[in-house]
């Protein structure tokens, strides 16, 4: 296989796209995407300080780094879930990359605030994904609103969005479906949130982070096993052999055509959010999701009934 | 092409197996398996979607149409993340 733009020999093939690139053509392509990503949905400009979310994963660092070849103002957040063997390998990737890229970093470590996920794990009677989203996402918001960031930024990819958008279909659920996407305005006690690699998928972002040369925390979480959004993942990655290009398709479809109608309907009838009692994070009820997880982490011993912290009335991303 | 040596009249000539080595992704399984043509094939013979791993040989990536030659050594590694 050549590749489109040089036709060196290709080193990425690239199906949904009919095409296939050099090493040198596919960093042009992404950055493209990403530019691209950026201005179609206008997330971000020169002038925002922007926190990056740092998972230690390829997605992140990828993201991260293409930010700052990009001139952007970026500083990396690693949230520290304190799972042994996991978290340690995930912080030390993030910091090693920080630190070779000499690139900003804040450090929020949820085994000092009380918040271990082996702990909350060994509470809950569901799956602790769940949970432990949630928590993230809480000091994730908490941070930018914090710390005078204007925009929060995600690696969430394509798949990551189609598998939660097929989600959300599957349960016709009106208010996630009312805000799934790239940009999510400052509301009501939550910051800005984007997601600049949106137009890329797994692959893609795989590739960048291989050429790149990033160092990135691939063994997968020991508590995702059962995770729905794999086998959505799954579902999709077939569909799109059949049918190269459906992916992307189907998303910006969704953004142009459905989202608008489903903000309609949750503007008549979504649920207004007011600040906990506690901690001010907005939700649906009188004491936030994350607060209640706390309760039940000082209050509950392991194998009393637990908690979920449902609030399903937060924004998801 | 690698075989025994010249075969004496009347004995049958035998083949030595031609095998890749792959190391496997998350999971770092190193499994030994006959040389499959090109890497589409060995993805193919895997289970693995060509979308959904990268392939590296000698540190360099592979497309699906490149070939794969005897004692190869490749690094496949799934990128799918899991939650």
């Amino acid at each position: 296989m050549k590749c489109k733009r040089c036709k060196e020999t290709a080193v990425v093939s690239l199906p949904s796209h009919h095409t296939g690139f050099c090493a040198e053509c596919f960093l042009l392509f992404f950055t493209r995407q990403v530019e691209r990503g950026i201005k179609e949905r206008k997330l971000f400009t020169h002038d925002d300080r922007i926190l990056v979310a740092l998972s230690g994963g390829k997605d992140s660092l990828s993201l991260m780094l293409e930010l700052s070849r990009l001139g952007y103002d970026v500083t990396g957040l690693h949230i520290d879930l304190a799972i042994p063997g996991s978290s340690p390998a995930a912080r030390g990737v993030v910091e090693r990359f920080c630190e070779k890229h000499g690139l900003n970093l804040i450090v929020k470590e949820m085994g000092a605030e009380g918040l271990a996920i082996p702990d909350v794990k060994a509470r809950l009677n569901r799956p602790v994904c769940s949970a432990c989203g949630k928590i993230k996402r809480y000091f994730f918001n908490k941070t930018a609103l914090d710390e005078n960031f204007t925009v929060l930024a995600t690696g969430h990819n394509l798949d990551d969005e189609i598998a939660r958008l097929f989600s959300n279909t599957l349960r016709w659920d009106v208010a996630y479906l009312s805000d799934q996407g790239p940009d999510l305005a400052a509301d009501g006690g939550f910051a800005r949130k984007v997601k600049p690699l949106w137009r890329l998928s797994e692959f893609e972002t795989a590739n960048y982070a291989f050429l790149m040369g990033i160092e990135h925390h691939y063994a997968p979480c020991p508590y995702s096993g059962g995770a729905s959004f794999t086998f959505y993942k799954k579902l999709w990655t077939d569909l799109e052999e059949e049918m190269p290009g459906r992916k992307l398709d189907f998303y910006q479809g969704f953004l142009e055509r459905g989202r608008p109608v489903f903000a309609r309907a949750d503007n008549e009838d979504g649920v207004d959010l007011s600040g906990c009692t506690r901690c001010g994070y907005p939700t649906s009820n009188e004491v936030c999701g994350v607060c209640r997880i706390r309760d039940a982490l000082r209050d509950k011993p392991v194998g009393a009934e637990g908690t979920d912290g449902a609030d399903n009335t937060e924004r998801t991303e | 092409m690698e075989h025994t040596p010249e075969a004496t009249p009347g004995e049958r000539r035998t083949f030595a197996p031609r095998t890749i080595t792959v190391r496997l992704q998350p999971k770092e399984q190193l499994l030994t398996m006959p040389r499959e043509k090109t890497v589409l094939q060995v993805l193919r013979k895997l289970g693995i979607r060509p979308t959904t791993a990268i392939v590296v040989r000698d540190g360099g990536l592979l497309t699906p149409d490149r070939e794969v030659l005897p004692d190869d050594e490749l690094l496949i590694r799934i990128v799918t993340s899991s939650g």
